[in-house]
């Protein structure tokens, strides 16, 4: 691509008539489809959710453009994905995170994960998400404090610990096996659609998410295959491991609570690092859901983050074998190819 | 009797996904880096480690448990292990040469696979900590399973890391070093995995 | 052969770590400092150089079939000394290397391939060989040691400066916790494997070379 756009003349076959869909287009759509979210996160948290937001995508985008001089590479701050990134790495952080954390994560998630790898593209896991498992390893105690929805925090440094603050999540009652609204957290189903929950800025709000995730599908630049494969499973066996007298209130508090929507709508659609091909996208959709409900259950975490992350992981792996046969190639091919590239 | 069995089973699946030898116990990361070049290699790779770690696991119990402890020759468990593994490995290559004749031996050969932190790591592992020949031989096949989902999975990521463009200090090694530790990184969301009750 | 570089061979050219890719898991899993770094190299180089020496000075008296295994038995017994040495005189450092300390050996043979150089030179250039790349996997886990131990402890020089502390060079709360564990080990190496391949100038694919290694 950057090849061509270099030239003033390009010899290239058809077709000829350009589109002005590019990365810039569907990344610039993907900021839209995240607004209403974070007009949520800021309702509910006070400016700093914004401001958290603001210093993430700047610290992304100067991440990413300090990497590209320091190699003397082409600049492509332009074309919004590190934007993208800064935004759903904040997204995924509560409210309380101090600015130089999230910065941290920035440059994790834009330079080991992303530009090592060679930038847009080139990386295998997302890095937003990257980003995120990177600090709640690092700094766990500042990336699992709960802010009651409510608490208006200004731009300054939230206080840490403060009683009447911090809140229990659903999820956390998720994990002990009740539903929220008979364990400690005492939230309502409707709260939990808007968003009137404690947990990360961008994650609270399933309707907003929903909104985001439309107009995605609607403007062509998500399919609904993950999505609806990754929800699909997790509402099955969410629906198995339910406890027997609320079954259909179980499944719509696993759907609701913690990462998922955000996750399922933005981050596993992520065009670089899952599948390419229709049937990998439905069981990189089953995996994350398989993923997502083992570690919620088993796993004492909330698991969506790492079941993207482990699918995405798993990506390559689902494309090599769902790679539809080419037309009319003998069905011998494979064999030799794989002859052919052996060992090293 | 199934009470042992679940007890194994959560010992199979705490080594596979909690303390996976690769990226939790950080054993074998030589054979994990060379030998995921293509995902054949890899599946070479990870089964030839998954079958010699199972039998030196098999060996090495009974030896350290009735010859070594009574004795009093602890001090030379390294070499003996060492021997026993060493033996294992050329018995196995005479055997695949007498089943598969003229065929390539699937992994990079003898004394690497052999001298291999990962089969030794965890035969000194079972020595010190564990009680039952069962046991020891659990740890043994789920330590093997374990290395080979971890280095299929890298193979598959490597395969595509042909097209990476990275800087030219980091190409080769450093970036499979980097690769790997974000391997690590996904699978510490197993860490806190409780199964059993 | 050329001693300077011989040394820079083990150094850079032909570092055991970063481009014979030999002893990887020990130099990932035990850098969670500079000091655990150093003393695993320290300790691998002693008892690399001493192996060395041995093999070349008994090759003559070994026939060829036994060689690979006298290697073997040779390495273990050193290693096995070494391990109660470092139990007696530092019980602390001990603890650290885990289990990690037994496997010496293992890191050795790999290192020193078995004997292959020592079978083929003399005593002299064998144990110099063997401080050479035994300093070359030193350099490499001290650098991965520091790195991780700035990183995620904030500190610089911890179990040995300062009573056992460390000089603080920024306060634990900012320390990257994460990078004590696997992960750290593997970036660490990464970065430090970067910064050889750096040096050494025209960095090729690694295959290429492992058969410089073999060659040289």
């Amino acid at each position: 691509m950057k090849e061509y756009q270099d030239r003033k003349l390009t010899v290239a076959p058809s077709p000829h008539i350009g589109s002005p869909v590019g990365t810039r287009a569907f990344m610039l759509d993907v900021l839209i489809a995240l607004v209403p979210a974070l007009a949520m996160g800021i309702f509910f948290f006070g400016p700093r959710a914004l401001a958290l937001t603001a210093v993430s995508v700047l610290g992304c985008e100067v991440f990413e453009g300090l990497y590209r001089l320091a190699l003397k590479k082409p600049g492509s701050g332009g074309d919004l994905s590190a934007a993208v990134t800064g935004v759903l790495l904040a997204f995924a952080c509560p409210v309380s995170m101090p600015y130089w954390i999230i910065l941290i994560g920035d440059f994790f998630a834009i330079v080991v994960v992303k530009q090592l790898f060679g930038g847009l593209g080139k990386n295998f896991l997302n890095p937003a998400l990257a980003g995120r498992v990177f600090l709640s390893l690092c700094y766990l105690p500042e990336m699992t404090l709960w802010i009651r929805p409510g608490t208006k925090f200004w731009l300054g440094l939230a206080q840490t610990g403060a009683d009447g603050v911090s809140t229990a999540t659903p999820m956390a009652d998720l994990h002990n096996g009740v539903l929220p609204w008979m364990g400690t957290s005492g939230v309502r189903l409707h709260d939990m659609f808007y968003g009137n929950i404690g947990g990360c800025i961008g994650e609270v709000s399933a309707l907003a998410l929903l909104f985001g995730g439309a107009y995605l599908v609607l403007r062509g630049v998500i399919h609904l295959r993950i999505p609806a494969a990754y929800l699909g499973t997790v509402a099955v066996l969410a629906y198995a491991t339910a406890p027997l007298t609320a079954a259909s209130q179980w499944v719509l508090v696993q759907l609701l609570g913690g990462g998922l929507m955000l996750g399922a709508l933005f981050m596993a659609t992520d065009y670089v690092t899952t599948p390419c091909t229709p049937w990998g996208e439905v069981l990189f959709g089953i995996g994350c859901g398989i993923l997502t409900v083992f570690l919620r259950v088993f796993g004492g975490v909330e698991g969506v983050s790492y079941a993207i992350l482990l699918m995405n992981v798993c990506a390559p792996l689902l494309e090599k074998f769902t790679r539809p046969r080419r037309y009319g190639a003998p069905k011998g091919r494979r064999k030799k190819e794989e002859k052919g590239g052996g060992e090293k | 009797m199934s009470g042992s069995f679940f007890s194994l089973m959560s010992i199979a699946l705490g080594a596979i996904l909690v303390s996976n030898v690769v990226f939790s116990q950080l054993l074998g990361a030589g054979p994990f880096l060379k030998g995921s070049g293509s995902l054949r290699a890899a599946l070479g790779t990870g089964l030839a480690v998954t079958l010699v770690m199972t039998l030196t696991s098999a060996a090495c119990w009974p030896v350290n448990e009735y010859i070594l402890v009574p004795n009093g020759l602890k001090f030379v468990e390294m070499a003996i292990f060492l021997l026993i593994a060493v033996f294992l490995v050329e018995l196995l290559e005479l055997l695949w040469r007498k089943l598969a004749p003229g065929r390539e031996l699937p992994s990079t050969g003898g004394l690497p696979l052999a001298a291999n932190c990962a089969v030794l790591g965890v035969v000194l592992q079972n020595v010190q900590n564990v009680s039952s020949f069962l046991q020891s031989l659990t740890y043994g096949v789920a330590g093997g399973l374990g290395f080979l989902l971890a280095i299929l999975l890298f193979a598959g990521v490597r395969e595509r890391l042909e097209f990476a463009e990275c800087p030219k200090a980091f190409e080769g090694l450093p970036i499979a070093l980097v690769t790997a530790g974000l391997l690590a990184l996904c699978f510490t969301g197993f860490s806190n995995l409780n199964i059993f009750g | 052969m050329n001693i300077g570089k011989q040394i820079k061979g083990g150094l850079l050219t032909r570092n055991p770590v970063a481009v014979r890719l030999v002893g990887l898991c020990a130099a990932v899993a035990v850098t969670t400092t500079l000091l655990n770094g150093l003393g695993m190299g320290l300790c691998v180089t002693a008892v690399l150089i001493l192996s060395n020496g041995i093999l070349s000075a008994l090759w003559f008296y070994l026939p060829q079939r036994l060689r690979t295994i006298s290697a073997i038995m040779v390495t273990a017994a050193l290693g096995g000394a070494a391990d109660l040495l470092i139990q007696a005189f530092f019980p602390a450092l001990a603890g650290e290397l885990g289990l990690f300390l037994p496997l010496v050996p293992v890191t050795v043979i790999l290192l020193g391939g078995a004997g292959t150089y020592a079978y083929e030179n003399t005593v002299a250039s064998s144990m110099l060989e063997g401080l050479c790349q035994g300093l070359g996997y030193t350099l490499v886990l001290t650098l991965a040691g520091f790195l991780r131990e700035l990183l995620g402890k904030g500190s610089f020089g911890f179990g040995f400066l300062e009573g056992g502390q460390g000089i603080r060079l920024f306060p634990e709360q900012y320390a990257a916790l994460g990078l004590n564990g696997p992960v750290g080990g593997f970036l660490a190496l990464g970065c430090v494997a970067a910064l050889v391949q750096y040096f050494n100038g025209r960095p090729k694919r690694t295959k290429k070379k492992e058969k410089e290694g073999a060659k040289g």
